[in-house]
């Protein structure tokens, strides 16, 4: 019976190609932006998570924060809120054996290297000795820094391959370079630096992805050296990186616990110790995203529901159109439930077909705005079932009524109709 | 000819707008009996009623008042969802206009109330086949309706109305859209299932002519049966 049912339908949407087709558009439209809105989403949180990740999953910032958000803050306050060395240090000798590094950075600036004619653009990062592990980053030439180097600020620097590049070519070795002194020019201060390891950069995805070639690279000098070019020695936050095994999310509580018991008379009742897991922010992050893809999705939605409404339009019509067929068909002993069977499947067959295409069409949107928004495709399975059996939903729900319609037609009146 | 009452209709009297001031009487009360076996004409001017009780017949429609029973069952009685299987195992019909359904061919047609009463695929191709060669149709399985000339489809659509093997056969003016020529075609099919098949046949039509070539006359005029007749000579196939 439903074979015949869908039989019937084919024949009768094949009828009326252009009309079947105008009335897709609407199903075709809701689901391909429905599909494409999730798969742009998909693939820009499983993107931004994945970045996350790589920052660490086991990392807990810690950080002061003034109490009251709207607060002005004076010079004093700002003192306040650092961190001091002696206070990470207390950090790691509580927590000896749960954490394994603790990693601080400053910003020096931006600068550029000169090489006779090719120029190289660096942010210079002053880093702790935990930076390289809190980090994840590898080096592939040469040695990070020596506690000498970060204890005496010495003029050390571990630049990208990606600088390399841009300064001596593509058939440079890198490992050519360690042991040279650059001159780094930081608004016209002058920074000589000796390269001790070489990095491997890695370009991340983003929507901001700016000229390949004159990208800006971070290149990292020991974080005493930063303060000493800087003059500015103030921690606002640090990052420590639990154990392998240690649960972060639970360990930033206790760190927050501990920290807030031994600041707390510098604390007073303005500031306050904050620390937070990157696996609890992943998981926000991604909370997040997914609401608002989902959001994003309901919007598009109604989109199909529009469609669904030009179904049933087209089944009213249809149906109209063919009154003398229903009124034949009953004549020929069709129960009413077959008459509206006939017509609930012709609807779903046209939201399936619409479906369908919707879906080959917001992927292929979806995939080509992913690309060019410089992210990972990322597709949502659970989006396609979700589109088809939505399109389904719609052609029995939008079918309905015309069908039943038609179904409960006075035999006598629908073969007499003119 | 087997004596027992198929048909039985009593008092049947059918209203249009009742209950409103321009309430209107079709037929005012109908009694009608018709034997298995039997080949009937209702003759009647345009308006005399007769379509409306052809529709009564084939139930089609609900009579305002009286009894119909048809093959034992009281139609009156019966709810609405007996009907369609009524019409279907019971009834086969045969429509002026032949309404056979657009943009499906003839085989599929045939098919149709062989699908309503779920017989299976493989039986219902075969006895579609069966029934398009006895009406000479057997070449033409395959095209649609508009593929077909008016006499062409008049015999699908007989083959149609005797698809479930009906106990009787409502035609309703099925010469009337036909020339002479093909109209004769379409009579020798419905003497020959009437005589080879015994099917019990029920014609209606305005034409004392073929009214003539059916054993049995009934003459109805303003919503009455006014005048019965026997043939005792049949027609002249």
């Amino acid at each position: 019976m439903i074979k015949e049912n869908c039989k019937l339908a084919i024949i009768s949407i094949k009828a009326n190609k252009m009309r079947a087709f105008l009335t897709m558009l609407g199903i075709i439209i809701g689901v391909c932006a429905v599909i494409a809105i999730m798969t742009v989403g998909n693939s820009m949180t499983a993107d931004v998570k994945k970045q996350l990740e790589s920052y660490g999953v086991q990392n807990i910032t810690v950080y002061m924060n003034p109490i009251d958000y709207n607060a002005e803050l004076s010079e004093a306050d700002y003192q306040a809120m650092a961190l001091k060395p002696e206070t990470l240090h207390k950090l790691s000798e509580k927590f000896d054996g749960r954490i394994s590094a603790i990693s601080v950075e400053a910003q020096a600036g931006s600068g550029t290297v000169i090489k006779d004619s090719n120029k190289a653009n660096v942010d210079i990062n002053g880093v702790s000795a935990g930076y390289f592990k809190a980090n994840n980053i590898k080096l592939i030439n040469g040695n990070t820094f020596t506690e000498f180097d970060y204890s005496q600020g010495k003029n050390t620097a571990i630049v990208s391959n990606k600088f390399v590049e841009q300064l001596y070519g593509e058939n440079f070795k890198p490992e050519n370079l360690l042991g040279n002194e650059i001159e780094v020019n930081v608004n016209d201060e002058y920074m000589h630096l000796t390269v001790i390891g070489i990095y491997e950069f890695k370009q991340e995805g983003s929507m901001m992805r700016g000229n390949n070639k004159n990208i800006s690279t971070t290149m990292y000098i020991p974080l005493k050296n930063a303060w000493n070019f800087t003059h500015d020695e103030l921690i606002f936050d640090a990052t420590v990186v639990a154990a392998e095994g240690e649960d972060a999310a639970a360990l930033s509580t206790e760190i927050k616990e501990y920290l807030t018991t031994l600041l707390s008379s510098s604390l007073g009742d303005k500031f306050m110790v904050d620390a937070y897991s990157n696996q609890s922010m992943i998981e926000e992050n991604t909370k997040t995203m997914n609401q608002m893809t989902m959001a994003i999705s309901m919007i598009a939605a109604i989109a199909l529901i529009v469609g669904g409404i030009g179904v049933m339009n087209i089944m009213t019509v249809s149906i109209t159109e063919r009154t003398r067929e229903i009124g034949t068909r009953k004549a020929l002993g069709a129960p009413d439930s077959m008459v509206m069977l006939q017509f609930i499947s012709e609807a779903i067959i046209i939201c399936l077909i619409g479906g369908v295409i919707g879906i080959v069409l917001g992927l292929v949107l979806g995939n080509v705005a992913v690309h060019f928004m410089g992210y990972t495709p990322h597709i949502s399975f659970a989006s396609i079932y979700l589109s088809v059996g939505f399109s389904m939903a719609i052609g029995v729900f939008f079918g309905y009524s015309p069908a039943k319609h038609a179904a409960n037609m006075n035999p006598i009146d629908a073969l007499r109709y003119e | 000819m087997s004596n027992d009452i198929l048909l039985q209709a009593r008092d049947i009297k059918k209203s249009y707008y009742v209950g409103t001031p321009n309430e209107l009487e079709i037929l005012h009360g109908i009694d009608l009996d018709i034997k298995r076996g039997e080949f009937v004409s209702i003759v009647g001017q345009s308006g005399s009623g007769k379509s409306t009780l052809m529709n009564i017949l084939g139930i089609l429609d609900r009579q305002t008042s009286g009894k119909y029973i048809l093959d034992g069952v009281d139609i009156s009685k019966a709810p609405n969802k007996a009907l369609s299987s009524l019409r279907n195992k019971h009834i086969g019909f045969v429509f002026q206009t032949y309404n056979l359904i657009a943009r499906t061919d003839a085989i599929a047609n045939v098919e149709m109330p062989m699908l309503y009463a779920g017989i299976s695929e493989k039986k219902r191709r075969a006895r579609a086949i069966e029934l398009l060669e006895m009406v000479g149709m057997g070449e033409r399985m395959h095209h649609t309706p508009d593929e077909l000339s008016g006499g062409q489809k008049q015999r699908v659509a007989i083959a149609r109305a005797m698809a479930n093997d009906p106990d009787i056969i409502l035609a309703d003016e099925p010469t009337g859209a036909l020339d002479s020529k093909t109209g004769r075609l379409v009579m020798d099919i419905f003497h020959e299932l009437h005589e080879k098949q015994g099917k019990t046949i029920v014609l209606i039509t305005h034409s004392n002519e073929l009214a003539a070539e059916t054993p049995r006359i009934i003459t109805i005029s303003d919503g009455n049966i006014i005048s019965e007749k026997i043939n005792d000579k049949e027609g002249v196939a």
